[in-house]
């Protein structure tokens, strides 16, 4: 916490001495636009890339690479069951199975 | 804090003015209310035991070992009651092997189709093979629905229906009316991690109370007197001191042992630690004989491959490539039972056509099936087999061998939870001891469990622990004076291992164990190969005299710590094998080539009218209980019977023993 204070601080007492340009200031979410009460377009914030570029990845790449898929809103539109394991029915074989991987609990 | 506050000298003198940053940086002054470094203000440091060992003395009216599902409920409901309550684990509570379980919990809520206990508790008697005593079983299926909806008050996250009811589905063994109603679904469950949010709900429920937590703490062994128990005295992983927590009332709940097999899905973490603190108090085990395979544990990793796979049409293949079931079961081939499979594939190890560098284990081949047939029926086994085993499902076979899963078997206890021993035909009540979870064996589950109900165990036990416990005692009262060096025999043994220089290292003498544990101890079960493997075992626990320890620091030494673990283990592993070889019957999950069938009093097969009932000696219907001589390894079996009626006739009739098939 007190880390946060001191970075927090740190920047702001950058920005007084005029070591910041004033345009990055302005691009605080802290303070832009808010204070004027107007509504702006919600912008995402925008993460910076790191560096290399690479770690970072894309939206799609993670979800293609779920085998088992998320039910519309979480149902299950067989059961109906609200807030159950995705994917087929884990004990149709008689154990519970997910992923090839029984867990008999 | 020291570097950031260092930096911001070398940095900050010309940039920030000294009014934006506070002079000294500030320390919480929250008062948690679990004590960090182990020692809390009134705790007081002896050194009556030795002085290379100083001891910590702490005092409390209830003292809980280990933080699983069972243990988090019973701290909790002692702190709820008002009780000054320890929780001694050695691991971090949302790190017990509770963690794994992802499975549901059995009750008869009744949300999908009329339910009612009783057929639950009908289900569960059958299941155990008549050696669940009913009792135990009647309050555990009557409490059910309420643990169930207790949770749920707690925050946990259960699948729900359309109109908000909790969702139960259809498991294995669980029927309505009595048997003849068809399948019962009293599964509930969260998504497909019941037991992670089961332990993440008690832990944060847990932490409204005055619970102090010392985690990572590993507990020696219990503190007895005069055959009372009156503490545990515990290692501090983190700075090797060694702590005695003195309280009335000590709650065992540091689950099971699978770590004694080779292949097992628990965790490195269960070594049976509370069974062995109680062998070493000279108490009995109950049941350890009794333990859970599945036939197709994946080799090394111990992870489980589901049935499915052999429902989809893979097949077992030994080390010439045939699919062997042909020979076993002519007309199920790969699709017969479990246990008929189990065996299969340990008979075909032992004769020698088993795969690998050490010939142990089997195939279990998939590619011969379409890929998409494969992801369409079985989505993520091609991730799971490359994960564990590092094949391509689609090319190469599955190294599987029959693992162990769960341990029926623990410290007996009657249905409050309290420990007992059997004397003169008699079951007496251990003071101050107590035992839930799967370290417990109240025997609910008794020859077999049944697959939900083992969740229900925990919190249902866990909570009577805390009950019983409120009842017989009050907070605050005054400890029984105890002996200024109780507990010097497990510092003793300490310093021992520590300094250890035999031959053999620890790690050597474990796989030792384990090998021999699931050539002869596993699936395949007769006289002869029990008595070699019970022969062998004896040697292997004698060759612990010549252990060797590398590591002589006490903080955070893990050879010790592991060496400890393989004590425990062993003392767990001797009875298993030993009960094994004395019982001459083939019970639920104890399965006997030589002895086929059940041997009850009367016989099940006949009508009842005309025969006579044999007495306790002459028939198998009974729990063992199993003693052990720490210095020689020596095992003693004593029985006791099995009690057939629940806890109110008018309420429950208790169920006859009859024969199990379904």
């Amino acid at each position: 916490m007190a880390l946060l204070r001191f970075c927090c601080t740190t920047a702001r007492g950058f920005v007084k001495r005029g070591l910041i340009l004033q345009s990055t200031y302005t691009a605080c979410p802290g303070t832009a636009g808010y204070a004027s009460g107007v509504t702006k377009d919600k912008e995402p914030l925008k993460k910076a890339k790191t560096p290399q570029g690479r770690f970072d990845m894309e939206e799609t790449e993670s979800k293609s690479k779920d085998v088992l898929e998320r039910f519309p809103e979480d149902v299950n539109p067989e059961t109906k069951e609200k807030g159950g394991p995705r994917g087929p029915e884990p004990t149709r074989y008689g154990d519970w199975e997910r992923k090839g991987r029984c867990i008999d609990f | 804090m020291a570097a950031v506050c260092a930096a911001s000298r070398v940095l900050g003198r010309k940039i920030v003015s000294s009014t934006a940053l506070p002079a000294v940086c500030q320390t919480s002054n929250r008062k948690l209310h679990f004590s960090i470094y182990g020692k809390r203000g009134d705790a007081k440091v002896s050194d009556a035991i030795s002085t290379q060992y100083p001891v910590v003395d702490h005092e409390f009216d209830a003292v809980v070992v280990g933080a699983g599902g069972a243990g988090l409920r019973a701290a909790f409901g002692l702190s709820e009651a008002g009780f000054n309550t320890a929780c001694v684990t050695k691991l971090f509570p949302t790190r017990s092997h509770t963690v794994a379980a992802q499975g549901g919990i059995n009750a008869a809520l009744g949300n999908m189709e009329e339910d009612d206990w009783r057929w639950h508790f009908y289900d569960t008697v059958k299941g155990s093979d008549w050696l669940g005593d009913q009792d135990a079983i009647h309050y555990m299926t009557e409490q059910a629905p309420a643990a169930v909806v207790e949770l749920e008050n707690f925050g946990m996250p259960f699948s729900r229906t359309e109109e908000g009811r909790i969702y139960q589905r259809a498991f294995g063994g669980q029927s309505l009316k009595f048997g003849k109603g068809g399948q019962a679904h009293r599964c509930c469950c969260v998504a497909d991690r019941t037991g992670h949010s089961l332990l993440h709900t008690l832990y944060g429920r847990s932490l409204r109370y005055d619970t102090s937590y010392f985690v990572e703490y590993f507990a020696l062994d219990l503190l007895m007197e005069d055959g009372e128990c009156k503490g545990v005295i515990a290692l501090c992983m983190e700075d090797g001191s060694i702590h005695r927590f003195r309280a009335k009332n000590t709650v065992i709940a540091t689950g099971g042992y699978g770590r004694t097999f080779f292949s097992c899905t628990s965790a490195h973490t269960s070594t049976g630690d509370g069974n062995a603190m109680v062998t070493r108090a000279g108490l009995p085990c109950q049941d350890l004989e009794f333990v859970q395979f599945h036939p197709t544990g994946i080799y090394g990793a111990g992870c489980l491959i589901t049935e499915g796979c052999r429902g989809e049409g893979g097949i077992l293949i030994n080390s010439e490539g045939e699919r062997f079931m042909e020979r076993y079961a002519p007309n199920a081939k790969d699709l017969a039972s479990r246990d008929v499979v189990s065996r299969s594939m340990t008979i075909e190890i032992r004769e020698g056509r088993g795969v690998g560098p050490d010939k142990d284990h089997v195939y279990l081949q998939l590619h011969h099936l379409p890929p998409q047939q494969l992801a369409a029926h079985l989505p993520g086994i091609s991730e799971t087999a490359m994960i564990f085993a590092g094949v391509d499902v689609t090319k190469e076979p599955i190294p599987v061998l029959p693992t162990v899963h769960y341990n029926m078997g623990g410290i007996p206890t009657n249905y409050k939870g309290q420990v007992i021993t059997h004397k003169d035909g008699e079951d007496m009540v251990v003071p101050g001891l107590y035992a839930c979870g799967e370290a417990g064996c109240a025997s609910v589950h008794g020859a077999n469990r049944l697959g939900a109900n083992s969740l229900l165990d925990l919190v249902v036990f866990g909570r009577a622990c805390a009950l019983t416990i409120a009842e017989i005692n009050t907070p605050g009262e005054k400890l029984s004076p105890l002996k200024p060096n109780a507990g010097e025999a497990s510092v003793a043994n300490l310093d021992k291992i520590r300094f250890a220089d035999g031959s053999t290292r620890t790690s050597e003498i474990r796989l030792n164990m384990q090998k021999t544990m699931q050539s002869h101890a596993a699936v395949f079960r007769t006289g002869d190969v029990l008595k070699e493997g019970c022969d062998k075992m004896d040697s292997v626990y004698k060759s612990l005299d010549d252990i060797k320890t590398f590591d002589r620091g006490i903080v955070w030494n893990t050879d010790l710590v592991e060496t400890l673990e393989l004590q425990n283990l062993m003392l767990n592993a001797v009875q298993t094998i030993v009960g094994a070889e004395a019982r001459k019957e083939s019970r639920g999950a104890h399965a006997r080539e030589d002895f086929k069938d059940r041997v009850d009093e009367y016989d099940y097969t006949k009508p009842l009218q005309g025969q006579v009932k044999k007495p306790l000696e002459q028939h198998w219907r009974k729990h063992t209980l199993s003693y052990v001589d720490p210095k020689t390894g020596k095992v003693t079996l004593e029985y006791r019977p099995v009690i057939d009626n629940s806890l109110n006739a008018e309420d429950c009739a208790a169920i006859p023993p009859a024969i199990r098939s379904y």
